[in-house]
C-alpha cells in the first residue's frame, strides 16, 4: 500500500517538470472545518464532531505552462475536532486543538480568461503535528452534588457530579501518536490578475491518508483528518510574464 | 496533452483515496451473540481492549494474548463442560498479571459453579513476604472496644453484612474509629440507631479540644462508596485540598485517556480545620476506598496526617458502572461480571500505586505471636506516634 502511495506522489512530481518558468510568491489565510474519519468504537453516548480552525501560508508558484503551474504553500494549519458525550452525559466534552506545519505540493491548473481565471489544484501534502491543546469538561468522580429533596430527578450526569474544566497543552505519547501526516488535496477557486498581483479565493479539501495513531494495537480504530478550507490570498509575480501562446496542446 | 494531464491527475486522486485503513466494527461485549468460543473470546478480548483503564501502566502484552489464545479458544466447544473448564484456565492465565487489583472474573456458567472467582490480586497478595491472614472484625468489635478503649465509646454491628463500627477514646484523649466498609454516609442517613449513634459520637468528638489526635483504623476495610470520602475526610478540613488525580478512557484505543483531573477532598459544611495528628492504620487488606482515604489523610493540608502499618492491597482505581466514564466493568456470556476499575488514580506524588499498594510512612508489620497474645503492635505504634 505504501508503494502505491509513493508511486502516485512521484507521478505528481513528474507532471511538474519545468519547461516554462515564472515564479510567484504570496500570502494566504483561511478558515477551515476539520473532522475525523473514525468512530467511537463501542463507547456509549460518545461521538466525534468537527471543529473550526484557521490556516496561514506562503504560496510559492512556478509556472510551467500558461495553464499549468506547480505550487507549494508551506503553512501553519489547525486541524481541530471534538469528542463529546451525548444525552444524559451532555456537557462532557473535549476539544482537541491540533496545530500542524504543512507542506502541500500540487499541480495548479488554470482555465478561463486573461485576468479572471478559474483554477483547479490537485496534489499531496506532508505535515507534522507540531503541538496540541486540549480543553473541555469531565465529571469529577469524587464530587457529589447533594440532592435538594428525596424526589429530585436528574436529566444530566453533571447534575450528580461536578464538572471539572481544563485547558492545557496536549502531552504527546510516543507509543501512540503518529505526528507525521501524509495525504492528498484538491481545491477549486478563481483568481484575478492585477498587474503583477494575482488575488485568489479558493476552497480546498485535505484528506489524510495516514492514521493519526501509530499501529500499536489489534482492532485499532484509525483516525484520519478531513479538512475543508476556504482561503484567500495574493501572489506576486517576480519574473516578467512571457507572451502568452494562443492555445495549448 | 492538457486532457492527458487532467486524466492522470484524476487517477492520482482516485488511487490515493484507497490508501486508508478500514474502520473496525466494535461493539460492547454484552452485545455479542455467543454461539462458539471464538465469539466469546472476541467479546472478552475486545471488552478488555476497550474498557480496561490500566493499559498505560500494565505489563501485559494484550496483543500477544490475542495471538496466543485466539487459536486455542477456536479449538474449544462452548457446549462441552470440559471445554468450558479449559477456557476458565485460559482466562486465569490471560489475566494473571493485570495490575488492576479490583480485577475479578465472576463465572456465570453452570459448568463453573464450583470454580472460584478469578482474582489475580489475591494471588499477588499471597506472595507478599509480609502476608498474613486478615484480622477478624470481631477483634475490633470486642477486643479493641474492651481492652484498648476500656468500653469508652460506642459500637454497632451488622451481623448480616458481617460489618462493624467502633468509635471511642483510648486513654481518654485519642479518638479511635474503625469500620469494616465504606458505607458510613448511607448508614448515617438510613442505618440503624446504633449506626447513627456511633457516627454522631465520632463527628462530635472531633470538636473535643482535649483530643491529642485521631486514629482511623482501616485494617481489613474492603472499600465501598466514593461518597464517603468527603463525608469522612471533609470533617478534617475547612478548605478543599488535592490528594491526587484521576483520569478516564478518552477513546476506544488502549492508550486513549482524558487528562488527569484533580482528586479533591471537599469540606463538609461547617467543618473546622483539624490540626492534631491524624493517623490511619492500614494493612494488606485495606482496599480501594480504604487506600484512597489513606492517601487523603497523608495529604491533609496541615501536614498532620500519617499512614502507619502495612502496604495496602493496591486497588486504587475508583469504580462505577461502565457507562459513566466509558471504562471499567462489563460482562460476557461466560462471566456475570468482569469487575474492573472505571478510572486510574494517582497520588499527588504522581505515582500510580495500582497493583503495588500505598506504602505507609511508618511500616509496622503485624506481629502475629504478639497479636495472638493480646498485643496489637500496629495499634500501639499508632498510639505512640500520636503522643510524640
Amino acid at each position: 500500500m505504501k508503494n502505491k502511495c509513493t508511486g502516485f506522489i512521484l507521478l505528481l512530481m513528474v507532471l511538474a517538470l519545468p519547461s516554462y518558468a515564472q515564479w510567484s510568491v504570496g500570502l494566504e489565510g483561511g478558515y477551515n472545518q476539520n473532522a475525523l474519519y473514525t468512530n467511537a468504537g463501542a463507547l456509549s453516548f460518545t461521538k466525534y464532531a468537527p471543529l473550526h480552525g484557521f490556516s496561514v501560508g506562503i504560496p510559492v508558484q512556478y509556472q510551467v505552462k500558461d495553464w499549468f503551474s506547480i505550487q507549494a504553500d508551506p503553512q501553519f494549519i489547525q486541524k481541530n475536532y471534538q469528542m463529546k458525550r451525548t444525552q444524559f452525559f451532555e456537557g462532557i466534552y473535549q476539544d482537541n486543538l491540533n496545530s500542524y506545519v504543512k507542506l502541500p505540493l500540487m499541480g495548479h491548473f488554470t482555465f478561463g480568461g486573461e485576468k479572471l481565471k478559474g483554477f483547479l489544484n490537485l496534489g499531496g501534502y506532508a505535515s507534522y503535528w507540531a503541538m496540541g491543546k486540549i480543553k473541555g469538561v469531565q465529571a469529577d468522580i469524587f464530587s457529589d452534588i447533594e440532592s435538594s429533596s428525596d424526589t429530585q430527578q436528574y436529566d444530566r450526569f453533571l447534575e450528580l457530579k461536578k464538572g471539572y474544566s481544563y485547558n492545557e497543552s496536549y502531552t504527546f505519547d510516543d507509543r501512540k501518536d503518529n505526528r507525521l501526516e501524509l495525504g492528498w488535496l484538491a481545491g477549486v477557486g478563481v483568481s484575478y490578475q492585477y498587474k503583477k498581483y494575482q488575488f485568489f479565493v479558493e476552497g480546498r479539501y485535505y484528506q489524510s491518508l495516514t492514521d493519526q495513531q501509530k499501529d500499536y494495537m489489534i482492532n485499532q480504530v484509525p483516525r484520519y483528518n478531513q479538512t475543508y478550507t476556504a482561503q484567500i490570498g495574493c501572489l506576486y509575480q517576480f519574473t516578467k510574464k512571457p507572451k502568452q501562446s494562443s492555445s495549448s496542446n | 496533452m492538457k486532457l492527458i494531464y487532467s486524466i492522470l491527475a484524476a487517477l492520482l486522486v482516485m488511487g490515493v483515496v484507497s490508501c486508508q485503513k478500514e474502520l473496525p466494527d466494535l461493539e460492547q461485549p454484552e452485545q455479542y451473540v455467543v454461539g462458539s468460543f471464538s465469539e466469546e473470546f472476541e467479546a472478552f478480548w475486545n471488552g478488555m481492549n476497550s474498557n480496561y483503564v490500566f493499559w498505560d501502566v500494565d505489563p501485559t502484552d494484550w496483543d500477544a494474548v490475542y495471538t496466543k489464545y485466539k487459536p486455542l479458544f477456536a479449538q474449544l466447544n462452548i457446549n462441552r463442560d470440559a471445554d468450558i473448564r479449559k477456557a476458565y484456565t485460559y482466562y486465569r492465565e490471560m489475566t494473571a498479571n493485570l495490575v488492576d487489583s479490583h480485577y475479578a472474573l465472576i463465572p456465570s456458567n453452570n459448568a463453573l459453579l464450583d470454580s472460584a472467582t478469578i482474582n489475580p490480586a489475591y494471588k499477588r497478595i499471597q506472595k507478599r513476604s509480609d502476608f498474613h491472614p486478615g484480622i477478624s472484625e470481631q477483634y475490633y468489635y470486642n477486643y479493641v472496644y474492651q481492652y484498648y478503649m476500656g468500653r469508652n465509646g460506642l459500637r454497632s454491628i451488622d451481623s448480616t453484612a458481617g460489618s462493624v463500627m467502633v468509635a471511642g477514646k483510648i486513654s481518654n484523649s485519642v479518638l479511635y474509629f474503625h469500620f469494616s466498609q465504606f458505607d458510613i454516609k448511607s448508614r448515617y442517613e438510613n442505618g440503624s440507631t446504633a449506626d447513627r449513634q456511633v457516627l454522631q459520637y465520632f463527628f462530635n468528638a472531633l470538636n473535643d479540644n482535649s483530643l491529642t489526635g485521631v486514629i482511623l483504623d482501616l485494617r481489613g476495610n474492603g472499600g465501598g462508596n466514593l461518597a464517603d470520602l468527603n463525608f469522612l475526610m471533609g470533617s478534617f478540613t475547612d478548605k478543599a485540598y488535592t490528594f491526587g488525580a484521576t483520569r478516564s478512557k478518552g477513546g476506544p484505543g488502549r492508550l486513549d485517556y482524558t487528562p488527569w483531573i484533580d482528586a479533591k477532598v471537599t469540606p463538609k459544611t461547617g467543618a473546622r480545620s483539624f490540626t492534631k495528628p491524624v493517623i490511619v492504620i492500614t494493612d494488606q487488606y485495606s482496599v480501594s476506598m480504604a487506600e484512597i482515604t489513606a492517601m487523603a489523610v497523608k495529604a491533609l493540608p496541615n501536614g498532620n496526617g500519617r499512614v502507619v502499618g502495612e502496604r495496602t492491597w493496591g486497588a486504587n482505581g475508583p469504580l462505577i458502572s461502565n457507562v459513566f466514564y466509558n471504562g471499567g466493568q462489563f460482562s460476557t456470556a461466560l462471566f456475570n461480571l468482569v469487575y474492573t476499575s472505571s478510572q486510574m488514580l494517582r497520588y499527588k506524588d504522581g505515582i500510580v500505586y495500582e497493583g503495588v499498594g500505598f506504602p505507609p510512612d511508618v511500616t509496622v508489620n503485624l506481629n502475629i505471636p504478639s497479636f495472638q497474645a493480646g498485643r496489637d503492635n500496629q495499634l500501639e505504634r499508632a498510639i505512640t506516634l500520636i503522643g510524640q
